[in-house]
């Protein structure tokens, strides 16, 4: 992956694995650039406690696309976790810990609901998570009755609030999961199993893989990535939110689509995934540098979203005609 | 993509079902609503439902297309905000309203178009391309409105939106037309059976000489335009274009599309099962309502229903693949 040549036919090849990172690179270059104080600790840090709440969502999101699957109940995970935690924690009376436990289970539970619907209901998995969407905001506001809840303790603020070593908990939280849930795709079966189903999941069936049992884990899995997210946003307000996490499920999908990670399946994976996460953490952070309006920023963003993809598509089109194969269009 | 239904008794028990079993469960719902509550079964009472259903339904039907085409539009909402912002803003400076609906029809229809181009054109997947619409597209809305809302519309544009014809409201009678051009335009129209065929199998469509380019193109931009005539008569009946006008109608509409039994593979479904659907979600919506459940639990009622509804379809469908 970082092995890089001067020859000028290994450029290309270099350019197409590693589109992500030269689009993040020009970014953060060019940010650095016009507005000298993006390129200070401080900022960078402040970049990547701003980036958390999106990677975390967006790391189950890339394996839930890797498998050809979507999970657009993210949002609503994020809100009905957090909700649950902050309640239980505070007028439930069961203490910071078990609230934060059963907030995470109950994410893993939202997983769980949707593989159950995708394997045995054979619901395409768009559907079904968008059903689930509805189900965990739904039940996200008949526990609030539509209010915040707060008056959460320091235990529970800590983990959105505090910094350890000078980097922000959330960031601890976010480099731990992306370095399992790599581990788990690089170096386990699962993983391999994973990319499998992607790529053809017949003939993963056929290969003796028992794809209902995967699926149920990348589903479990982005459950319970969501439900961080929520629960870190709910530390980093001081209290829980009924409406949080509306719109994360795109967030996340666009992260993990600038990561190079494809709808149609099979390819994808955590470190393009944080990068594209980073991407419009990136541009959020610098246009709030340069002082663009939040309403011309939504512009931009969209406009960099649609154009990554299509250099994307692109370099690898140019590539594959080279090398006399035509890509298929998801 | 979808593999070929080599049996024809089990298409038809399937289409038996989707057809009949949407409508049935409908038929019992109401059945169940009208011994539940004396307020349900009154004129007044169905007309806002109908009502209610009108501004989903409208979009549904532009859904229903591009979903049979195997695509998806998640553009819809921001689309209709930009419409109806730009429409509204036309008739605050003086404009006749006819040139503002106007313009706000083909301002739909043009983001529309260029959704199909992004696709066609560039090969960018539909869910990609649509996304990036989304955020521009709303993010133009409050770049042109700096966030305000635009109230204070002329008499004769709210018309549309709270007018009454014959004792049925001008939003209901639209979305009919709107319904019957489309059911017209699918089963009666060389470019209708098209749409299914690239549906259904876009490599044989193209050999089969479908221009699926021109037909891609044109399913967006009907998409585009319905979320805007939707938006307009959403906008005449509140009298107020809010930029954040819209936000979530894309989730609305592609459910009305799936309960309506279209499918996702593309090539299967059609806009009876969409109004069917949409007035499904609207009606219970009014009974939870009259039975005073708190509309907190709204999501969590449409969520089961979605789920449900599809179970159903796949326990009545035969093991495809």
């Amino acid at each position: 992956m970082n092995r890089s040549s001067n020859h000028a036919p290994q450029w290309g090849e270099f350019l197409r694995r590693n589109s992500t990172y030269v689009i993040l690179l020009a970014i953060v270059l060019g940010f650095a650039v016009l507005a000298p104080e993006f390129l200070t600790v401080n900022n960078l840090l402040t970049v990547a406690l701003q980036s958390t709440l999106v990677a975390l969502a967006a790391i189950g999101m890339t394996l839930a696309i890797i498998t050809g699957g979507i999970d657009l109940s993210v949002g609503s995970v994020a809100a009905l976790s957090g909700a649950l935690a902050a309640g239980l924690a505070t007028r439930g009376g069961l203490g910071t810990y078990p609230g934060l436990l059963i907030g995470l289970m109950a994410g893993a539970g939202i997983g769980l609901l949707n593989a159950a619907m995708i394997v045995w209901g054979r619901i395409p998995p768009f559907v079904a998570t968008l059903a689930s969407m509805a189900i965990a905001r739904g039940l996200t506001l008949v526990y609030t009755q539509g209010r915040p809840i707060a008056g959460l303790d320091r235990a529970f603020t800590f983990w959105g609030s505090e910094s350890l070593l000078g980097v922000p908990m959330p960031v601890w939280v976010l480099l731990v999961v992306a370095v399992l849930v790599h581990l788990l795709l690089s170096q386990t079966a699962l993983g391999l199993h994973i990319y499998a189903i992607g790529g053809g999941e017949e003939t993963t069936r056929l290969a003796g893989v028992n794809v209902g049992v995967v699926k149920f884990c990348v589903y479990v899995i982005s459950g319970a990535t969501a439900a961080l997210s929520g629960l870190i946003l709910t530390a980093r307000l001081w209290s829980a939110q009924p409406n949080i996490g509306v719109g994360l499920e795109l967030d996340a999908i666009a992260a993990a689509v600038l990561g190079g990670s494809s709808l149609a399946g099979g390819v994808g994976g955590i470190p393009g995934t944080l990068a594209g996460a980073f991407i419009i953490g990136v541009l959020s952070n610098g246009l709030n540098l340069l002082e663009v309006p939040s309403y011309n920023q939504q512009v931009i963003k969209g406009l960099v979203f649609i154009l990554a993809v299509m250099l994307d598509y692109f370099i690898k089109q140019r590539r594959a005609v080279r090398s006399g194969r035509v890509p298929s269009t998801g | 993509m979808t593999s070929s239904q080599p049996v024809a008794l089990p298409m038809d028990r399937r289409a038996f079902v989707q057809r009949f079993g949407l409508a049935f469960s409908f038929l019992l719902l109401m059945l169940a609503l009208t011994l539940l509550s004396d307020r349900f079964l009154t004129a007044a009472n169905l007309i806002n439902i109908l009502r209610q259903a009108t501004i989903n339904g409208i979009v549904s039907v532009g859904m229903t297309m591009v979903i049979l085409t195997g695509g998806i539009d998640l553009s819809v909402g921001s689309v209709l905000a930009l419409a109806v912002t730009v429409g509204a803003s036309l008739m605050k400076q003086g404009q006749p309203v006819g040139l503002a609906v106007v313009a706000a029809l083909g301002l739909g229809a043009l983001l529309g178009m260029i959704n199909g181009l992004m696709i066609t054109k560039a090969r960018i997947p539909p869910f990609i391309a649509t996304l990036g619409m989304l955020t521009v597209a709303r993010g133009l809305t409050l770049m042109y409105t700096q966030g305000q809302p635009i109230t204070g519309l002329p008499a004769s544009f709210r018309w549309i939106g709270t007018g009454v014809v014959g004792g049925i409201p001008v939003p209901i009678l639209l979305t009919a037309l709107v319904f019957l051009a489309g059911w017209v335009f699918l089963s009666r129209t060389r470019y209708g059976a098209y749409i299914y065929l690239l549906g259904d199998n876009p490599t044989a469509a193209r050999l089969a000489g479908v221009p699926t380019e021109r037909i891609t193109v044109l399913v967006y931009a009907i998409s585009g335009f319905c979320a805007a005539l939707a938006g307009l008569i959403l906008v005449a009946r509140l009298d107020s274009a809010q930029p954040i006008i819209g936000q979530g109608y894309e989730f609305n509409a592609i459910a009305a599309v799936v309960v309506g039994g279209t499918s996702f593979a593309g090539g299967e479904g059609g806009l009876g099962g969409t109004l069917l659907g949409a007035l499904l979600i609207e009606t219970l919506n009014n009974g939870l309502n009259l039975l005073n459940v708190s509309p907190l639990w709204e999501q969590v009622v449409k969520g089961v229903v979605i789920a449900l509804a599809l179970l159903l379809y796949k326990a009545f469908s035969p093991p495809s693949r």
